[in-house]
């Protein structure tokens, strides 16, 4: 059942990392920048309709991760402390801290997408996403390492 | 949808004090509960098997705070969020909203100068 649920976590996780992604790209953007050029495509995407999917996304990659969290403690953890990978410990420790921060940014970065725009707005929506984008990418980048060390560095 | 200035006011103060409180949980061991899930329980509070059981076999019972610790946050940034969307707009502007995106920043900051002693070891 864990692994079932690790691995529609880790889906869950890959469509949240495309969402995000987009939206980051799309934020970045330069507004005048060349049509046709790659990153201008970005812009052409309503890039607030992401808002909603990627707080869905969040909440669901987020609530798999605490059910798949109690597993990961009794079955695995000890094999990776027993085995010293202290740095590879460490790094998903921050990816825990890093997700449950992301939580409560969700409802700001919600609010900064639908909200009305300004300068400030605009500044802060850049910021956030671009927080968001770091938090998923870290997140996944993290768990990816962590799924496969056995084999990859053990 | 668009969200009122007191639902934005409680979204944004939420954000920051949930950043704030999580540090301060996970520094200062301030977690709403324990789980223990090889056992299947949870108990109220902050608990270490270590304080109960002989460190050799503290493998057998390992403990998670990761939940109480959100757990705590949460509930204070609620509050803290309640507070903010009760205030009025120029007292809330005074406080700099644009700017609170700043406070998980240094949260995360602090995350890791706590991690350090894993990345080290």
């Amino acid at each position: 059942m864990a692994s079932v649920l690790a691995i529609i976590h880790g889906l869950v996780a890959v469509a949240l990392l495309g969402a995000i992604t987009h939206q980051t790209l799309a934020t970045w953007s330069p507004a005048g920048a060349k049509p046709g050029w790659f990153f201008a495509c970005f812009r052409a995407v309503k890039s607030d309709s992401f808002a909603n999917a990627v707080v869905v996304l969040y909440l669901l990659a987020a609530a798999l991760g605490a059910i798949v969290y109690l597993d990961f403690k009794v079955d695995i953890a000890p094999d990776l402390e027993r085995d010293g990978h202290w740095l590879a410990l460490g790094l998903f420790d921050l990816k825990e801290d890093f997700a449950a921060i992301g939580h409560g940014l969700l409802p700001g970065y919600w609010a900064v997408w639908h909200g009305p725009r300004s300068e400030a707005s605009d500044f802060t929506r850049l910021a956030l996403t671009s927080f968001f984008a770091f938090i998923v990418w870290w997140s996944f980048l993290v768990g990816h390492v962590l799924v496969n060390i056995m084999g990859f560095a053990g | 949808m668009t969200p009122g200035p007191a639902s934005r006011r409680f979204a944004f103060a939420y954000g920051a004090a949930f950043a704030i409180l999580y540090v301060l949980a996970r520094a200062r061991g301030l977690a709403l509960f324990t789980v223990y899930p090889s056992l299947g329980i949870i108990l109220p509070g902050m608990h270490r098997s270590r304080d109960v059981a002989d460190p050799a076999i503290e493998f057998l019972a390992p403990e998670m705070w990761w939940y109480g610790w959100t757990a705590t946050a949460a509930l204070g940034a609620l509050a803290v969020g309640f507070l903010a969307a009760s205030l009025p707009e120029r007292a809330w502007q005074r406080l700099r909203p644009e700017s609170l995106w700043l406070l998980p920043l240094i949260a995360m900051a602090v995350c890791v100068h706590l991690a350090m002693p894993w990345l080290r070891r």
